[in-house]
């Protein structure tokens, strides 16, 4: 077999060979804590405050309004029910945000409702795009919190945040906005967005797993998920994972630096992907195509075969994909955002997430081109005899 | 066999895992799949499933064999095939084996299309019986064989179907198990549940499924053959044929259900005799030989896991209904249950008994157990 192609960035990336290099002395020599006072522990506290206003940089951001995180999920969670507890003080009664968000936000969100919130999901457009009126509609003064995801992760639809979270402060509600798949696909820069609150996550972009971070406006209140010292000051206790935080500042200074070469770059690949899986499938449906989206999604359905057969298929030939939504026993269910959308649970359970990115070359997408429509055609050849 | 591709179905129990590693060695390009049948756990509707460790089990077996391993959800298939029919049985005051139908409906059907998709010539699960040149016989180990269970398979299935520890005793795929390293599986307790009843305690899945006071759950009657209310019991479907449990006392001698009747929700309860029958009608025969037995033929009959086979000879033949006269009466012939026909080792073929008569070669049509 041909070596193996992986199409799975959306899943996770591999750490990269800098972030790792970079990572590397705070398992060895550099290994104090960071809230000691001695030799060890300056080291360890230079190199952590470096790594905040590092990361801080790369979102245009103070290093005061970073927070490390265990990763995109800690962030969202702290974002909405830290707000959300904090506000309902205040008579604030309501979260708002998109059914088509990671599940970090909605359940997220659920739980908030489970401590008396009202839970309003926004409606989106068949291309997952935020329907302004009802924006207007649902986000009004008693809303303690808005969250809205930049770039979705299944289907890779762009949001207007900057314009969303101007919407949302003008009316005196806080705005978060999960950027975990935007950052390093598209520019994210909190000079030209005014949201309160931004998830990141480390393994999206070349850092290990288990890192991410949460950026917060400065003077925006928020209640803590957790209680101890006053590392991250106090927002998220617990002594820091300095080597983590190190990759996590390293592999977005990169990805920031290769914005301008890699989006265009990945974006020629899978549009080229795209047009020749078309071509070659003609009534194969390529969701969220009349949308501004991130460019390393691709999600496609073809009629008459199923995720679960075409992933396993795709496997055994050596292509990694996903279906966007794995439960947690490894099975595939229907996406809640293709759903969301509207479309069909007939095309809806046919999905494949092809996801680019570093290891993406031309020659993976030759292949894949070729290899796909062979591998549908056989699936509804089966499919036609079985039925 | 060398390079040929398998679909081994594992359930993250030793029988398949045994299996599965027992393929590798003979060279088979193996695939472990584990079919995902029914939501694990609570019914959040943002989690709708969540990680059972038999499946994890599964995984870290297929990894450490060095083999692929997928999860396939077949739980809308498995509710309808299986779980549906399983309600409704009980629901008919019968005792249905959701097994069978797995096997016949989920195992062998619907996973053998999968195996198709993946360019998989064979099936394999870990069942003792043993399947051999398109004829499925019983495993080798007397106290394990499970070919009971597998009738209701396409006969045509037979010959894709690899069942390699069925020439094993259940000591044997243990050993073997740690010979293999398998160490994750090896101690595993024997699951004698079905998979989708906790505990055993089928009426909490019956009553999940069924509408609040339905008859079947609801308070009826005990009563004596000659019709004479002797207590309540708290639904007919928490009772099978030939049970003693939960019955009223009080007699001379023990007492057992000998029938249940959903229409007046009676649970009919008589002595020892009164469970003998002499005749056997099935519904849903199938076949897995080429020629069937005809009117006349003797074959050997097992009306339960772990019945003794008893002797009986083909009375009438309609279509996929089937009559049989035993020889001797046997005891609790249980509608909903199954009847498999063997020739000696070899399964025949089987069906869903449908009532047992108390005379078997008349030919008046008075079935006793059911209505």
């Amino acid at each position: 077999m041909p070596a193996p192609i992986y199409l799975d960035h959306s899943a996770t990336t591999p750490v990269r060979p800098e972030v790792f290099a970079a990572m590397e002395p705070f398992y060895g020599p550099k290994f104090g804590n960071p809230s000691s006072i001695h030799r060890w522990g300056r080291e360890a506290r230079a190199a952590l405050d470096e790594a905040r206003e590092r990361l801080a940089a790369t979102l245009g951001a103070n290093s005061d309004e970073i927070a490390f995180t265990s990763g995109g999920t800690e962030a969202d969670n702290l974002a909405v029910l830290g707000s959300w507890r904090l506000l309902r003080e205040q008579g604030k009664r309501a979260v708002v945000t998109t059914p088509i968000e990671h599940k970090a936000i909605l359940a997220a969100a659920h739980q908030a409702a489970h401590e008396g919130a009202e839970e309003r999901l926004l409606a989106v457009d068949g291309n997952g795009v935020v329907v302004d009126a009802s924006f207007d509609a649902l986000v009004r003064d008693d809303v303690a919190i808005c969250s809205v995801m930049w770039v979705n992760n299944e289907i890779g639809t762009v949001q207007r945040i900057a314009e969303l979270a101007k919407l949302a402060k003008a009316r005196g509600v806080l705005f978060h906005t999960d950027a975990v798949q935007a950052f390093g696909h598209i520019g994210v820069s909190a000079r030209t967005s005014p949201f309160d609150f931004l998830s990141l996550s480390g393994h999206k972009i070349g850092a290990p797993k288990g890192i991410g971070a949460i950026y917060i406006r400065r003077g925006t209140p928020v209640e803590p998920l957790q209680f101890g010292g006053s590392q991250n000051r106090g927002v998220r206790p617990g002594t820091e994972n300095v080597a983590a935080a190190v990759a996590l500042a390293r592999a977005a200074e990169l990805a920031v630096e290769e914005l301008e070469t890699e989006m265009p770059r990945l974006r020629a690949l899978r549009d080229r992907l795209q047009h020749e899986l078309l071509s070659r499938i003609p009534d194969a449906v390529v969701h969220a195509s009349g949308a501004e989206r991130a460019p390393h999604i691709l999600n496609i359905s073809v009629p008459g075969t199923d995720s679960e057969s075409m992933l396993m298929a795709l496997d055994l030939s050596g292509v990694a994909c996903s279906s966007g939504s794995a439960c947690q026993s490894g099975s595939v269910d229907p996406s809640h955002v293709l759903e969301a959308i509207g479309v069909p649970r007939d095309l809806a359970i046919a999905a494949v997430r092809m996801s680019l990115g570093s290891l993406t070359t031309d020659a993976c997408i030759d292949r894949v081109a070729q290899l796909f429509p062979a591998l549908i055609s056989k699936a509804r050849r089966l499919a036609g005899v079985a039925s | 066999m060398t390079g040929e591709r398998v679909l081994v179905a594992m359930s993250g129990g030793v029988d398949s895992s045994v299996a599965a590693a027992l393929l590798v060695d003979q060279g088979y390009d193996v695939i472990g799949a584990t079919m995902k049948l029914f939501c694990y756990g609570d019914d959040v509707p943002d989690r709708p499933c969540c990680s059972l460790d038999s499946i994890d089990d599964a995984r870290r077996v297929c990894e450490g064999l060095g083999v692929p391993h997928y999860v396939l959800n077949m739980e809308d298939a498995f509710g309808r095939d299986v779980v549906a029919n399983f309600v409704d049985e009980y629901a008919r005051g019968r005792t249905p084996i959701p097994c069978v139908r797995c096997n016949s409906f989920t195992k062998f059907r619907d996973l053998l299309h999968k195996a198709d998709a993946l360019d998989a010539q064979w099936i394999a699960t870990g069942h003792y019986a043993r399947a051999v040149d398109g004829a499925l016989l019983r495993g080798l180990d007397p106290a394990k064989d499970q070919s009971y269970f597998l009738w209701g398979i396409d006969r045509a299935v037979v010959s894709r179907m690899l069942l390699p520890v069925g020439a094993l005793s259940k000591a044997e795929t243990r050993a073997r198990a740690r010979a293999l390293g398998l160490s994750v599986v090896a101690e595993k307790p024997e699951s004698q549940d079905i998979c989708f009843v906790p505990n055993g305690d089928h009426s909490t899945v019956l009553a999940k499924h069924l509408p609040v006071g339905d008859a079947a759950l609801s308070r009826g009657a005990f009563v004596l053959s000659d019709g004479r209310p002797v207590g309540e019991h708290q639904g007919y479907a928490r009772f099978t044929i030939g049970q003693r449990r939960g019955l009223p006392g009080g007699y001379a001698e023990p007492m057992f259900v000998v029938a249940i009747r959903p229409a007046d929700r009676a649970v009919v309860i008589g002595p020892r005799e009164e469970l003998l029958g002499r005749g056997i009608i099935a519904r849903e025969m199938n076949w897995l030989v080429e020629q069937a037995p005809e009117v006349g033929a003797q074959v050997s009959v097992q009306i339960r896991h772990h019945a003794s086979p008893a002797a009986a000879e083909i009375v009438r033949v309609e279509g996929e209904e089937i009559e049989l006269a035993l020889d001797e009466p046997v005891s609790a012939i249980t509608p909903g249950q199954s009847m498999v026909l063997y020739d000696g080792e070899r399964v025949l073929g089987g069906g869903v008994i449908e009532a047992g008569r108390r005379e078997g070669t008349a030919r008046a049509r008075l079935p006793i157990f059911a209505e």
